[in-house]
């Protein structure tokens, strides 16, 4: 196609030398007219039918859901995603807020939203598609090398839409397959002593209300899970770095990070309390 | 010819106003309207001056003159009976509505109005306007009027508006019980209003003093001496709530989070020591001794109060309320055999953003703001039929 556009473009820069340069004086109206009709008219037809032939030819095999390797289903939620991987067992691993993906699949994304439109848009791997309530929308994705890509959502969907992003991280296959089993395992139970009371503030303040730790009471679906919470790229829909401090800030000023955010804040626990949750929640890797 | 200085002076004051009625009567039309807005300066300068030569009587002692009284009282009703036409009373004659009522008619209001067996203080008859003794005077208003004036106070008169405006399920409840005054026995009141054991005396419109028996008396007009909440669902069951819980909750009321016509004025004049030694006393009491076989929970109860609604945003109730198997912080109340109909008031009011309470309030406006009436009925009828024993009682440090 490039080759094919190169030519065009040479074919036109010639014929302008020629008629400006080589031949200015007029042309007889028989010449004219052959240049007019066949230039104007035949020529650009014929070529760009067949150029959409042929990209409307392509079409199919790039949204071709046969023979992928591999789905995710990913929810835009206000104002996070909840990742869902189907495993071979039929049961799913539910993630947040960050998206792995193994080189060389074909992964076909199946998009949806319980709430609002929200538009699903990794712009390094593929084009926007909208995730609308209701309804499951489609987008295949074929990552063709590693590395870490930002994604967001593209459809504004309420005061924190600008907060509203994911990272992907394309992986070599034998990587991505320790990866999610890991991401299946059952939370690790605290070790530290500040971890285990925080464990006790997790549950004893009714988090697991919301959100799950798989291997523990919290079993709320309301947020985002939590099981290997540690492990991620960012806190909030990426909206935080994940560290620490960062989920001390996010826990007590929740609203205030992400403004009408759903989770109430929890600032009026006791200081020693906020940070006992952190470090529960950052060894949950 | 005697009178002829005296007719000279006339005509010399009259002078500048020669011609004036023909001008008024022909003039332009500018003329008249200057000649309006000076009339209108000149009298409301006499009336400034009039105020402030003192001379208005403002006695409470010389009382009204009839026509005054008669002018007053006629635009009153007047514009309490337009200014509730658009209210719908909501049924009002649930006992516990009656009981709740009573027990803030003792404290806020017999003082001024009396109460079957109790006169108007001798003080308050000496008022102007002097409130109506209100058990034979009930039936000249409907109940839209008597919430709209429980409501709103009377202003130039001594009727306050209700001290939580919010709370309207309040007024209606003081609304329940006037419905019932007329006609009812002085036993029949104090049994309401004071108690069944009816040893506590009438309080007299002021908070409650700070000595712990005369403080617990009172709370226990209403809440019971069992802190049982006497039975209907009128007052939560406080026996064995969580100490935490009781005095932030007693703290909110003083600082005026959480929003009560009747609880917050009865806490605000009390310091922070006797609210520790209320929240403490009702902490310490005993569970029922006898408690009667709790109906079958409704099922969908169970599962909204488990799961809650996650398609709707709405989170389950046990991971913050039990029953669970781990400890829960022990700010949240202990909910399980409260009295279903106080339990779906205080969601109705989370719901609405009507109900403050302490810093973790907010959790519960976050939680209840999806629930539809259906849902709070069910969840308060799972929770009022759980067992006293699911409670999560471990030793409070005292």
């Amino acid at each position: 196609m490039t080759v094919g556009s190169l030519l065009i473009w040479a074919l036109v820069i010639g014929l302008a030398l020629y008629v400006t340069r080589a031949h200015p004086e007029a042309h007889g109206v028989r010449s004219a007219r052959w240049l007019i009709i066949g230039g104007g008219v035949v020529f650009p037809t014929t070529v760009l039918t067949a150029l959409l032939i042929y990209g409307l030819m392509l079409i199919p095999e790039l949204r071709a859901t046969g023979d992928i390797d591999r789905r995710i289903e990913v929810a835009g939620e206000q104002w996070w995603w909840r990742v869902r991987y189907p495993q071979e067992n039929g049961e799913a691993v539910e993630l947040a807020n960050e998206i792995r993906l193994p080189l060389g699949e074909r992964i076909l994304f199946r998009l949806s939203s319980p709430d609002v439109i929200h538009s699903f848009w990794i712009p390094s791997l593929a084009g926007k598609v909208d995730m609308i309530p209701g309804r499951i929308t489609e987008l295949v994705v074929e990552p063709t090398r590693t590395g870490t890509f930002r994604g967001a959502c593209a459809e504004y969907c309420g005061a924190s839409h600008a907060l509203m992003n994911f990272q992907v991280v394309v992986m070599e296959p034998d990587a991505y397959r320790d990866w999610l089993a890991h991401q299946a395992t059952l939370a690790r139970a605290p070790t530290a002593e500040q971890a285990r009371r925080g464990q006790q503030a997790f549950l004893a303040n009714g988090c697991g209300a919301c959100h799950t730790v798989r291997g523990t009471p919290a079993d709320g679906r309301l947020g985002p899970d939590l099981t290997h919470v540690g492990s991620r790229l960012g806190l909030g829909a990426d909206a935080l770095p994940n560290d620490r401090e960062a989920l001390i800030r996010w826990i007590g000023h929740t609203g205030e990070v992400k403004p009408d955010v759903r989770m109430p804040a929890f600032g009026m626990l006791p200081v020693d309390e906020l940070a006992a949750l952190a470090a529960y929640l950052s060894e949950l890797e | 010819m005697s009178h002829r200085p005296a007719e000279a002076l006339y005509r010399l004051l009259m002078r500048p106003f020669a011609g004036l009625g023909q001008r008024l009567r022909h003039g332009s039309w500018r003329f008249r309207l200057a000649a309006a807005a000076l009339t209108l300066v000149l009298l409301s300068g006499t009336g400034l001056l009039f105020a402030w030569s003192g001379l208005v009587p403002v006695a409470a002692s010389s009382g009204h003159w009839p026509l005054t009284d008669w002018l007053l009282h006629f635009t009153m009703r007047s514009s309490v009976r337009t200014q509730s036409a658009s209210i719908t009373p909501p049924p009002l004659d649930d006992p516990s509505l009656v009981l709740k009522g009573a027990g803030h008619y003792a404290t806020g209001c017999a003082f001024c109005h009396g109460a079957p067996g109790q006169e108007r203080s001798l003080i308050v008859e000496r008022m102007t306007p002097a409130p109506p003794f209100l058990p034979p005077r009930i039936a000249e208003w409907g109940p839209e009027e008597l919430f709209w004036i429980v409501k709103n106070g009377i202003k130039f008169t001594a009727m306050p508006a209700w001290p939580a405006l919010g709370r309207e399920d309040e007024v209606w409840a003081l609304v329940a019980f006037l419905e019932q005054l007329p006609g009812m026995s002085p036993q029949r009141y104090r049994e309401l209003a004071l108690g069944p054991g009816a040893a506590a005396t009438v309080p007299r419109l002021q908070a409650p003093t700070d000595a712990p028996d005369a403080l617990l008396a009172d709370c226990a007009r209403c809440h019971g001496d069992d802190g049982l909440g006497r039975g209907l669902g009128a007052y939560p069951k406080l026996a064995g709530q969580r100490e935490a819980y009781l005095l932030a909750s007693l703290r909110a009321y003083a600082s005026g989070t959480r929003q009560s016509g009747i609880m917050q004025p009865i806490v605000a004049g009390l310091d922070d020591q006797a609210l520790q030694a209320l929240a403490r006393h009702y902490a310490g009491l005993p569970a029922p001794a006898t408690q009667e076989a709790p109906p079958a929970p409704p099922a969908q109860g169970e599962a909204l109060a488990r799961q809650g609604l996650p398609e709707r945003g709405v989170p389950g109730c046990v991971h913050c309320h039990g029953p669970t198997s781990t400890p829960r912080n022990r700010q949240y109340p202990e909910i399980a055999g409260q009295y279903p109909g106080y339990l779906a008031l205080q969601l109705q009011l989370f719901r609405d953003g009507l109900r403050g309470g302490s810093e973790y309030a907010h959790v519960m406006h976050s939680a209840a703001r999806r629930l539809d009436d259906e849902q709070i009925e069910q969840l308060a009828r799972y929770y009022g039929a759980q067992p006293w024993s699911s409670r999560d009682r471990p030793a409070e440090p005292r």
